[in-house]
C-alpha cells in the first residue's frame, strides 16, 4: 500500500498528483511533500486525486492545512478529479463547498 | 447467520489496508453495495486508527482484533483493543462549522453506522461496537435512484 506523489512545477503554480489510498499510514507522506509547498511562492496549489481511490480522516485533514494556507496567504488551494469513494468521504465531512473542487487538474490550473 | 470473521492485526498504521481489503471481501462475497461498503470500510478504519493513535499512542505491535458479522439484516463490527481505556464522556464529534485538522473520524462512525457504543466495562482496554442495518441503506439508495 502507500501512495505515490509527482509534482509538476510551472510559472507560480505547482501541481501534486497522487496515487494509492491515503490512510494514517500514508498521509504523513503527502503532508510531507505539501508543507514545503506552502512555504515557496506558490499563487496556485493544485493536488490531483485521480489516482485516489481511498481516503480517510487523516488525509483530509492534510488537506485541511492547505486550505487554511490558502486563507491565510490569499493563494490558492485547489483539488482536482475526485474518484466517487473519495468524493463521498468529502460530502461525509461536508467540505465538498469549502473546498475548491475542479473535475480536471487542468480546470483547476485556469486562472 | 455465517459465522463471524475474525482478525487480529497489531497497532501498526501499515496494517490498516489490510483490515480494509478483508472486509471489502467479506462485503463483496455477501452482495453489499459498493458504496455502502465503501462506507463501512471507511468507519472500520476510522476506528483502528483511533485506537491506534489514543489507546495505544505509539507502540507498533499491540493487538486490535475486529471481529465482522452479517446477520440478516445487521452488519455489525466489534473492535477490540487492550490499551488506555476511553473516557466515552469526551469522545464526540467536532463541529464541522469549526474548519481545522483532524477530529473527523468520529463524525464518520457516527454519520454513517445505525449504533456507536463504547464499552470500557472490562479490565483493560475498550471494545467498540458499530452496527449498521443493510436493509435501511439498501432501500435508501433504491429511492434515491428513483427520486
Amino acid at each position: 500500500m502507500g501512495i505515490d506523489l509527482k509534482l509538476d512545477k510551472a510559472e507560480g503554480s505547482v501541481t501534486i498528483t497522487v496515487s494509492g489510498d491515503i490512510d494514517m499510514s500514508s498521509s504523513t507522506k503527502m503532508r510531507d511533500a505539501l508543507t514545503p509547498l506552502f512555504q515557496n511562492n506558490n499563487k496556485v496549489i493544485v493536488v490531483d486525486l485521480s489516482g485516489v481511490s481511498y481516503i480517510d480522516s487523516s488525509g483530509i485533514a492534510t488537506l485541511v492545512e492547505g486550505l487554511q494556507w490558502s486563507h491565510n496567504s490569499n493563494n490558492k488551494f485547489r483539488l482536482a478529479a475526485l474518484t466517487p469513494g473519495v468524493k463521498d468521504v468529502f460530502e461525509i465531512a461536508r467540505l465538498l463547498t469549502v473546498f475548491e473542487v475542479f473535475d480536471t487538474k487542468e480546470q483547476a490550473l485556469a486562472p | 447467520m455465517v459465522a463471524p470473521i475474525k482478525l487480529s492485526i497489531p497497532s501498526d498504521p501499515k496494517y490498516l489496508g489490510l483490515i480494509r481489503k478483508v472486509l471489502q471481501e467479506l462485503l463483496d462475497s455477501h452482495d453489499v453495495p459498493a458504496d455502502t461498503a465503501r462506507r463501512l470500510i471507511l468507519c472500520v478504519d476510522e476506528a483502528c486508527a483511533n485506537v491506534i493513535k489514543h489507546s495505544y499512542n505509539g507502540p507498533c505491535d499491540e493487538p486490535i482484533e475486529a471481529t465482522f458479522s452479517i446477520d440478516g439484516d445487521d452488519f455489525k463490527v466489534q473492535i477490540r483493543d487492550y490499551g488506555k481505556q476511553c473516557d466515552t464522556s469526551q469522545i464526540k464529534p467536532r463541529c464541522l462549522d469549526d474548519l481545522k485538522p483532524g477530529g473527523l473520524g468520529t463524525h464518520f462512525m457516527n454519520e454513517i453506522m445505525d449504533e456507536v457504543n463504547y464499552c470500557t466495562n472490562r479490565a483493560k482496554g475498550t471494545l467498540l461496537t458499530m452496527i449498521k442495518k443493510l436493509k435501511t441503506e439498501l432501500t435508501s439508495a433504491q429511492d434515491k435512484d428513483k427520486g
